[in-house]
């Protein structure tokens, strides 16, 4: 009778404790932010503009800089958990980051498990290779080894493009797939527009040049679902930082690029 | 918060999996074979060749056990090219593999060679047989059998190390895994399920090596 009597505490007790474990997990995140002063932000540093790592081995980058501004406006300190681009959304639905600004495009697949603010970037998707490599369009991939990084939009997008007998190589994170194209390992590789200026820029010898556009996306700041609070708060700052120019001063300082019109989401 | 697990999305891909951990199985076997035949060529360099030639074969196996595997790959498949040699990246994750596996290998066997009794080999000598014959004849089957449990572990740490191949586009189970839950954003679901290819493979594996073990040294023992 008293063993019995034990196993029902231990199990009422469990039972309590994970209800109001539970609960006890989702205060909001704006609240919890709030009280601890602290906004944990994923950061990408391999990716440039968007972000990298600066001379003093810190991040900085467009999102990086977004991220940091969000951090002030809100009067907390920001923590960055850097990333590679496979790790952005399980870092944030995993809960050791508040919120993803890593340059994340709107893909109705992702937006299927994140929440998406709204969007305050933009960029393109282009094929690049060597001069001496001839590729004017999709159907120009065929017989070629394709450099991807997982992950992102071009490999949402570019396999879907590309001729059967095109080869998609598929590395875990930008600095790889860049290497790749260096070395001769792939043929050409899909990047964003500024990561292939960039990559272009530093390595003359190569003669890079972007063959054909894929894709243009909207990037916005990521949430985990559920997080009501905290994507309204972003939705507004976005909206009105977006109003009075500083998102787009960041913007453009870091990609040298005018930052297209914004739709709202 | 509160997570929904989907294990049905990784049933829906458990083909590539498979190919996956197949294509692991693979590479780590074909990395096991030559990496033990480096291993049976160094230990004998180092004890028995000219002075030079040991002291490289010394050199690589130090520069192999004191470099990430993963350093070793990037050099093997990003920056060879730029010496006009130009690997798959199947065939860098072999060669990387197979030369990794060779450095730690060669420690074993030597430590497995310098405990042959000397008795053993003066007999040898005393029988006029030459080096290459007292190694082969007398030393490297009794060596093999005093080490192969650290030999079987260290296999088995190849193939889990083989994961790391993924760094460089070489097929198998953990690149597999990481496009499959970048596409799907199940990331909970397909790494929990690697790790269970990766656990019954490497028991596999052991079992296998287990049963060479009994079949080769135990069972045939002469020695």
């Amino acid at each position: 009778m008293r063993r019995w009597f034990q196993a029902l505490a231990i199990g009422v007790g469990l039972a309590t404790a994970f209800a109001s474990g539970a609960n006890a997990q989702n205060p909001s995140s704006l609240d919890r932010i709030l009280k601890e002063k602290k906004l944990r932000v994923t950061a990408e540093v391999t990716a440039p503009p968007f972000g990298m790592i600066d001379a003093k081995g810190q991040p900085d980058g467009s999102e990086v800089a977004t991220a940091r501004q969000l951090a002030k406006d809100l009067g907390v300190d920001v923590d960055f958990i850097q990333v590679t681009g496979p790790q952005r959304i399980p870092t944030l639905l995993s809960g050791r980051a508040d919120i993803a600004i890593s340059s994340l495009s709107m893909t109705i697949d992702r937006a299927k498990v994140v929440m998406f603010a709204s969007p305050h970037g933009a960029l393109s998707i282009v094929i690049a290779a060597p001069a001496s490599v001839d590729i004017k369009d999709a159907k120009g991939m065929s017989g070629k080894r394709i450099g991807i990084t997982r992950a992102t939009l071009e490999e949402a997008t570019v396999p879907k493009i590309a001729p059967p007998d095109a080869r998609i190589v598929l590395f875990d994170d930008i600095a790889a797939t860049i290497q790749a194209l260096l070395s001769g390992q792939v043929d050409a590789a899909g990047f964003s527009a500024f990561t292939s200026k960039s990559v272009a820029d530093r390595n003359p010898d190569k003669k890079l040049e972007d063959k054909f556009t894929v894709t243009t996306a909207y990037y916005a700041a990521a949430l985990r679902p559920g997080d009501h609070d905290l994507l309204h708060f972003v939705n507004t700052w976005v909206a009105l930082r977006t109003r009075d120019g500083t998102l787009g001063q960041i913007y453009e300082k870091y990609t040298g690029v005018k930052l297209v019109p914004l739709p709202p989401l | 918060m509160r997570y929904v697990f989907q294990f049905g999305v990784v049933a829906d891909h458990w083909p590539a999996l498979v190919a996956g951990a197949l294509a692991t199985l693979r590479l780590s076997l074909l990395a096991m074979a030559f990496g033990l035949a480096i291993a049976i060529l160094c230990a004998f360099l180092r004890r028995g060749a000219p002075r030079p030639i040991a002291l490289a074969v010394a050199t690589y196996v130090e520069i192999i056990r004191n470099t990430p595997l993963l350093v070793q790959l990037f050099i093997i498949y990003f920056s060879l090219p730029g010496l006009g040699i130009r690997l798959e990246a199947e065939e860098a994750a072999v060669l990387g593999l197979s030369l990794n596996l060779g450095g730690y290998a060669t420690e074993i066997l030597r430590a497995g060679l310098d405990a042959i009794p000397k008795g053993q080999i003066e007999a040898g000598r005393a029988l006029g047989l030459t080096r290459l014959q007292i190694f082969r004849l007398i030393m490297l089957f009794p060596a093999l059998r005093i080490v192969y449990p650290a030999l079987a572990s260290q296999f088995v740490i190849l193939l889990l190390g083989s994961s790391i191949v993924s760094a460089i586009s070489a097929p198998e189970l953990t690149g597999v895994t990481n496009t499959l839950q970048s596409t799907t954003f199940r990331a909970f679901e397909f790494y929990f399920v690697a790790t269970g290819l990766y656990l019954l493979m490497a028991i596999a594996v052991r079992l296998a090596l287990d049963g060479i073990q009994w079949l080769v040294f135990v069972r045939g023992r002469a020695w």
